[in-house]
């Protein structure tokens, strides 16, 4: 209790300084308006039409992206996990994989497809799939040996391991993974419309820095990370609830 | 005569509230092995801290070898703890020559006294090896050699064998009873195996359950060295029972 | 069949790529604009090899001085919570809740703050960095096991000894996966910075060739930048692995998380 109390108070102690360093002067307004001010802004820009198209365009790549990143993602993983050969072909290619920028990539996925819709969800797929993958991978491989062989020495088939031993034993770790999956997914719709798109909420925030609107581009920070942590608590929540028995 | 290890009138609380130790009083004579037995929680281990200095008890005297130990003094008390705790970092050689490193000893003298610690417990040629190629009766081994190799008079053991496997915990028992023969240290041992403590022992002390006190002391004539036949005799048994019962007793 | 070995198996298959990266585009499959042979690559590369090796010095600047920000803020940083339980508790879920936000959306405040030079990107990229490394490193310093400081005050160390003989190497490992995850995380974030606003360094060749079209200066610079993380890659395996042979049961390194 105390320590949500103290962690509020932190956080109270931030959102002053952001109110007042800069309504006193003491920050410059122009380059950090007050808080207030965001605040204001943001729920002005959230009646605008264009702002809401911006939101439901982002959403939507969002949700196509990760649609098929999971899938792909997933069954890659498990493949990867399952069958040692290509487990130990690919690994080493997938910790390489990942201390690079995938961004780069961007480039070629707009020539490919254009800068229109395809390309931002093409790009987020791309590379929200392989960390899917990680995960899929590792998931599978924590189901313990043990339980395995139980459920074998009991004469399950297949169907049965699958559905009452991996499933279970794997839930919590599935749902951490779309949790994590997503916080990728999320950044990579954003890098990509920043990058090169006309469309969605990444532009906007990129266009309104540009041209120094710095109340809305705050505001439309503070609604993104705003969003991107509720989702992220929300799923959290439902990962402890289905997580009780693990250690 | 005076002891090596004297305790009086021991009593400690957890956070000044909970008592974890009461009243604890015994001597143990130089050169001799004693060993402590109680059930899980009673303040073994508390009460091991406090002979090493590395706790201070809230009530009480402890001295050893004739003065108090507010703080560690590994040149009068070496304290070997149910982790080997080596260091992973150094080879086995290293880590025992770790406490005399500390002291600033030249490189040539505990190169020297490293090995021979590393001789009398049987690991010669096992010194360049890091802990992970290790065993976990050769980490021990080698957690015994660093506690050995300042020659504490006194020598303080927390469960070391609790990890072990049955077999290699005989083995070291054995090993332990030549090494403590050829060198006359005092010896305070805590374990749960009262196997163990019966082959080990020529006191056992018996603890209650928290708060801890002494409810029994135990003298065990078997002669030594003691070997593995003893084991099974009739002596071997009934002295096993006796503290099997003390202990059922103290558990309530 | 028996099937080649895993090594040879990647060996063969990064052949395999490199060589359909020349052919394709040779043979017309793929036209030149959207894949440049490999050929035409490695040609642009070296004749415009100044401009790159000045981007390249750019970039490494930006990654360097990022690289400062998060390794040193963020083992530091790191190392207290998780090594001083009230701070742990107090912080850690704040640190993690807050790792769900794209740090990206922060990048425009950057470049309306510091300008489209160097500052934007090594202040973006070294917040990027910085909560994964002290994550990391929170949770590497909780591994050290608690009984080697007591073993070491059974032993008679006084309180420097501790740290320097006992704290700091034990940590070492933990530091070190530090310094490779920051490294990594750093390039990563001067790279996507480069990308979207700069006026310099690689990222920028990317985004300037892409805007005229040019595909084959454009995949030169992006084969550098593959080029250069690969090559940061291997070696803090390389020097990990030299200094930290000793690590218990050889865990196996986790790949550095990127969003990008």
């Amino acid at each position: 209790m105390k320590v949500l109390l103290v962690r509020l108070g932190l956080l109270a102690l931030v959102l002053a300084a952001w109110e007042l360093l800069p309504r006193h002067g003491i920050v410059n307004p122009l380059l950090l308006p007050p808080l207030g001010d965001v605040l204001a802004t943001l729920g002005e820009l959230l009646q605008r039409g264009q702002v809401r198209e911006a939101l439901g365009v982002s959403a939507m790549e969002v949700l196509l992206a990760f649609v098929i990143a999971v899938p792909l993602g997933a069954a890659l993983g498990v493949l990867i996990a399952e069958n040692d050969y290509l487990g130990e072909v690919f690994k080493p290619m997938l910790f390489i994989v990942f201390a690079i920028p995938k961004s780069i990539f961007l480039p070629l996925f707009i020539l490919a497809f254009g800068t229109g819709i395809q390309q931002k969800i093409a790009y987020a797929a791309f590379t929200t799939t392989f960390v899917v993958l990680m995960s899929a991978a590792a998931a599978v491989e924590s189901v313990k040996q043990d339980y395995l062989l139980v459920a074998r020495s009991y004469g399950a088939t297949r169907l049965q391991i699958l559905s009452r031993v991996y499933v279970p034993s794997m839930l919590p770790i599935l749902l951490e993974t779309l949790r994590i999956s997503m916080i990728f997914n999320f950044t990579g719709v954003l890098i990509a419309e920043m990058y090169a798109s006309r469309t969605g909420i990444g532009h906007l925030i990129a266009s309104w820095g540009e041209n120094f609107q710095m109340k809305q581009l705050f505001a439309g920070v503070i609604l993104l990370a705003v969003a991107a942590i509720l989702f992220n608590e929300a799923l959290r929540w439902m990962e402890a609830r289905v997580s009780a028995w693990r250690t | 005569m005076t002891f090596a290890i004297d305790v009086e009138g021991l009593s400690h609380n957890y956070g000044g509230t909970v008592p974890a130790l009461e009243d604890i009083s015994f001597s143990v004579a130089a050169g001799r092995f004693t060993v402590i037995v109680g059930p899980s929680g009673c303040g073994k281990t508390s009460l091991l801290m406090m002979l090493a200095g590395l706790r201070a008890q809230s009530q009480g005297r402890i001295h050893c070898l004739g003065k108090p130990i507010p703080e560690p003094d590994p040149q009068r008390v070496g304290v070997i703890f149910q982790e080997a705790s080596l260091y992973p970092w150094l080879t086995a050689l290293e880590n025992i020559e770790f406490p005399l490193s500390l002291r600033g000893t030249p490189k040539e003298d505990m190169r020297r006294r490293a090995e021979a610690m590393l001789h009398l417990v049987g690991l010669t040629g096992f010194g360049a090896r890091y802990p992970h190629e290790l065993s976990g009766g050769m980490k021990q081994r080698v957690a015994i050699a660093r506690g050995l190799v300042q020659d504490p008079p006194v020598l303080l053991m927390d469960e070391p064998f609790a990890a072990l496997d049955e077999q290699t915990r005989m083995t070291m028992g054995h090993e332990l009873l030549r090494i403590w023969s050829t060198t006359s240290k005092t010896v305070v041992f805590i374990t749960h195996s009262l196997t163990e403590a019966v082959y080990l022992a020529d006191e056992v002390l018996v603890m209650s359950a928290r708060p801890g006190c002494i409810i029994d002391r135990i003298p065990i004539d078997l002669p030594r060295p003691r070997n593995y036949e003893m084991m099974a005799t009739d002596v071997f048994g009934r002295l096993r029972d006796r503290i099997w019962r003390q202990i059922r007793k103290a558990d309530g | 069949m028996t099937l080649p070995s895993p090594v040879a198996m990647r060996r063969g298959i990064l052949v395999a790529l490199l060589v359909l990266w020349e052919a394709v585009p040779q043979t017309g499959l793929l036209p030149e604009l959207f894949l440049p042979s490999l050929s035409s690559t490695l040609k642009v590369l070296w004749q415009d090899g100044r401009i790159y090796g000045h981007a390249l010095v750019v970039t490494l600047y930006e990654v360097a001085l990022a690289m400062a920000i998060a390794c040193g803020g963020g083992i530091l940083a790191g190392a207290a919570v998780g090594g001083l339980a009230r701070l742990r508790k107090l912080l850690l879920p704040v640190v993690s809740s807050l790792y769900a936000v794209p740090i990206v959306i922060l990048y425009p405040v950057f470049t309306a703050w510091f300008g489209v030079g160097s500052e934007s990107k090594i202040a973006f990229a070294g917040i990027y960095a910085f909560f994964p490394v002290m994550l990391s490193t929170a949770a590497g310093i909780q591994t050290i096991d608690p009984q080697f400081l007591l073993a070491a005050r059974s032993m008679g160390a006084t309180l420097p000894q501790q740290i320097a003989r006992v704290i700091i190497p034990a940590s070492l490992p933990t530091v070190f996966a530090g310094l490779r995850l920051g490294g990594a995380l750093a390039i990563i974030g001067v790279v996507v910075s480069e990308m979207l606003t700069a006026a310099a360094g690689i990222g920028y060749l990317v985004t300037l060739n892409r805007t005229i079209l040019d595909s084959a200066r454009v995949f030169a610079a992006i084969l550098l930048i593959l080029l250069l993380s690969i090559a940061y890659y291997l070696l803090s395996r390389a020097i990990e692995r030299r200094f930290v042979v000793w690590q218990s049961a050889g865990k196996p390194l986790q790949p550095a998380q990127s969003t990008v």
